[in-house]
């Protein structure tokens, strides 16, 4: 099954939301599909879901009516999704706002993979910039680097002054 | 025959010779053991004194006496003239042989102060200039230490300052972080080390999954 994921989700965690979600929506029209042909009365409301995974469902169905086993082979397609796409990581000096971050994951998705997941973190003594984590590669494009390795320059800038 | 002839000839030569000297010998003999007795001292008795008065004898005795004694009394002046000259000429020539020895002594003398004046302005020198030397290779050597202390405490400072300001802006910066207007700065960054981070993306795609 080819996925292509929208932007808000962007990390392991949210494709881990999104299964559970998928599977309490699977479940529930599991037992929504169970009543319908036995009694045909109404059935429960589908359980509240996330842009996200609604999304991915309405992708799913394509205009076709939805079946058990397409929900069930959407869940593991996102779960092997999880195990095989590249996953990286970026550390910024606070938590992002959602518009950094959707910059963030366009431009990734854009440039360096389609299918790459982004996991985001904050830490408050880089300053500013941030650390990007790629397998065992880590660039690290902090202020908090700039300013140590110019500090040397610091007593000669002094001395201008 | 002819040669008996000179044979006795000849011994009553010899025998000749021997009678002679036989008689000289006895003579001196003879007056070795019997000397003569010696004659007495004749007198000697003026041949003209007995015949002068005695009143022109004492004259003449009196006029001997007193031009002896002028003479005398004239040698005697004029042997102390000489004497005196001789004293003084003595005493003029041990002046001057004093006078020269002592000149000669002194001239030694400040000889041998020049050359010992000379020879310790040598030895001075020379001290003076190992003096000047090894104040030089102090000073030199003083500077040059002086100078890496200069420097190694300007290190020392420049380090401190450097981790002090450091250290100033990280703690001072980590408390206001505005990441808004950041976006621009790391999509900036992300285009700008773009080739590095898709060449290891695509070197190890398995290792970040």
């Amino acid at each position: 099954m080819n996925l292509k994921l929208p932007d808000s989700v962007s990390s392991p965690q949210d494709i881990k939301a999104i299964v559970l979600e998928v599977r309490q929506y699977a479940r529930w029209f599991a037992h929504a599909s169970v009543k319908q042909q036995v009694s045909g009365g109404k059935v429960a409301e589908p359980p509240a879901m996330s842009p996200g995974a609604t999304a991915l469902i309405q992708g799913l169905a394509g205009g076709k009516p939805l079946t058990q086993t397409a929900l069930d082979g959407l869940i593991e397609a996102l779960e092997v999704f999880e195990t095989k796409a590249p996953h990286m990581t970026i550390t910024l000096a606070a938590p992002p706002p959602e518009s950094l971050k959707k910059t963030l994951i366009t431009w990734c998705r854009q440039h360096v993979a389609p299918d790459i997941l982004v996991t985001f973190q904050f830490n408050s003594t880089l300053l500013g910039g941030m650390v990007v984590r790629y397998g065992s590669h880590v660039f690290d494009w902090s202020f908090r680097r700039q300013i140590l390795a110019a500090r040397g320059k610091f007593p000669e800038v002094l001395r201008h002054v | 025959m002819t040669a008996i002839t000179l044979l006795q000839l000849f011994l009553l030569v010899d025998v000749f010779f021997a009678g002679v000297v036989a008689s000289i010998a006895v003579r001196h003999a003879y007056a070795h053991f019997r000397p003569l007795p010696a004659e007495p001292d004749k007198p000697h008795s003026p041949a003209t004194s007995d015949h002068l008065p005695a009143a022109v004898k004492e004259r003449l005795l009196q006029t001997s006496q007193a031009h002896f004694q002028a003479v005398l009394d004239h040698s005697a002046a004029q042997l102390q003239r000489d004497l005196e000259a001789t004293a003084a000429q003595i005493n003029k020539n041990v002046g001057h042989l004093a006078t020269e020895i002592v000149g000669d002594e002194l001239e030694n003398y400040r000889k041998q102060l020049d050359q010992l004046r000379k020879q310790a302005e040598g030895g001075m020198g020379g001290i003076r200039e190992e003096v000047a030397k090894h104040q030089a290779e102090v000073e030199s050597k003083l500077a040059e230490e002086l100078k890496a202390e200069k420097q190694w405490l300007v290190q020392q400072i420049d380090t401190k300052l450097a981790d002090a300001v450091g250290s100033f802006l990280l703690d001072t910066l980590q408390h206001n972080v505005d990441l808004g207007s950041q976006s621009a700065y790391l999509t900036a960054m992300l285009e700008e080390h773009k080739a590095d981070f898709i060449k290891e993306v695509a070197d190890e795609p398995e290792a970040a999954r």
